[in-house]
């Protein structure tokens, strides 16, 4: 089980709430290439360490926000609101 | 040949629960799971500053007992939910200034309510929901949000006589199979379901 710390609704299991994946930034549609595109949508760094993601309160408040999270220990140092 | 979509009943004589069991209770009187879903329930989303924002004057996770009966609780950052008794649906609705970025809407039927009531609630609660109960995380009148027995539901601790009492509202299809389980829950302490009531 881990624990994620929702800004609004405090400590949560997990399983209340939806993972959202690692943040990475968006490319100006205008201007990125196909193979930019492809990386933003579908490659992620899954670093073992830390690592900025979403994550979606799904039983809770609704809400999306950020975390810290380390993919090796699970630790958690920071989360914000979306 | 023009054709109709049910609206649902906007009549309180057509009012029916999806929770068709009675009352489950141990026999020695230490929990009970009663339907309550006959609640007015209107839900009211209003962005910061607006003026229903500011009549309605309660935080997220709190709630307050106004003078004319109206339970209203702070669901969710912004959002808000009003029970009263079930006649007076329209009027709640009709109540709140909608000025700026306001919604109102009735969702009385559908959503089902069911109360947990006795000193062992919270015991029975803990089985299949992984929210801190105690009374420093959720003392009476606190407000929340989780998965009870897999189902998402909106909680308020609304104590009664001075004993514990949860009341949990879901959506209205889940209703029975919550009443179910959380009758279920109750039977390590003592309850007898009735029959055709259960979850294995």
């Amino acid at each position: 089980m881990i624990v994620v710390p929702c800004p609004n609704c405090g400590p949560r299991n997990s399983s209340d709430l939806r993972p959202c994946g690692e943040i990475t930034s968006r490319p100006d549609p205008a201007t990125a290439s196909l193979s930019e595109w492809r990386t933003y949508l579908y490659l992620r760094e899954n670093p073992a360490g830390w690592v900025t993601e979403t994550w979606y309160c799904r039983s809770g408040c609704r809400r999306y926000f950020t975390i810290e999270r380390n993919t090796a220990t699970n630790e958690i140092r920071d989360s914000e609101v979306s | 040949m023009p054709t109709s979509i049910p609206r649902g009943c906007d009549r309180m004589s057509d009012f029916k629960s999806p929770i068709t069991a009675g009352t489950v209770t141990a026999a020695d009187g230490s929990v009970a799971v009663a339907d309550e879903t006959a609640t007015a329930k209107v839900v009211v989303r209003a962005a910061a500053g607006t003026a229903a924002a500011t009549d309605l004057g309660v935080g997220f996770g709190e709630s307050r007992l106004r003078a004319d009966g109206t339970l209203v609780c702070g669901t969710r950052p912004e959002e808000w939910t009003l029970f009263a008794g079930l006649e007076r649906a329209g009027e709640l609705a009709a109540s709140i200034d909608t000025t700026g970025f306001v919604s109102v809407l009735d969702i009385t039927h559908g959503r089902a309510m069911i109360r947990v009531s006795g000193p062992k609630a919270a015991k029975v609660l803990e089985k299949v929901c992984n929210v801190d109960l105690s009374d420093d995380m959720t003392p009476d009148g606190a407000v929340f949000s989780a998965s009870v027995a897999k189902v998402t539901c909106d909680l308020l601790r609304s104590d009664r006589d001075g004993e514990p009492s949860y009341l949990i509202s879901c959506e209205r299809s889940f209703g029975g199979y919550l009443h179910a389980a959380l009758a279920d829950a109750c039977t390590e302490f003592g309850a007898t379901l009735p029959a055709g009531l259960g979850i294995h």
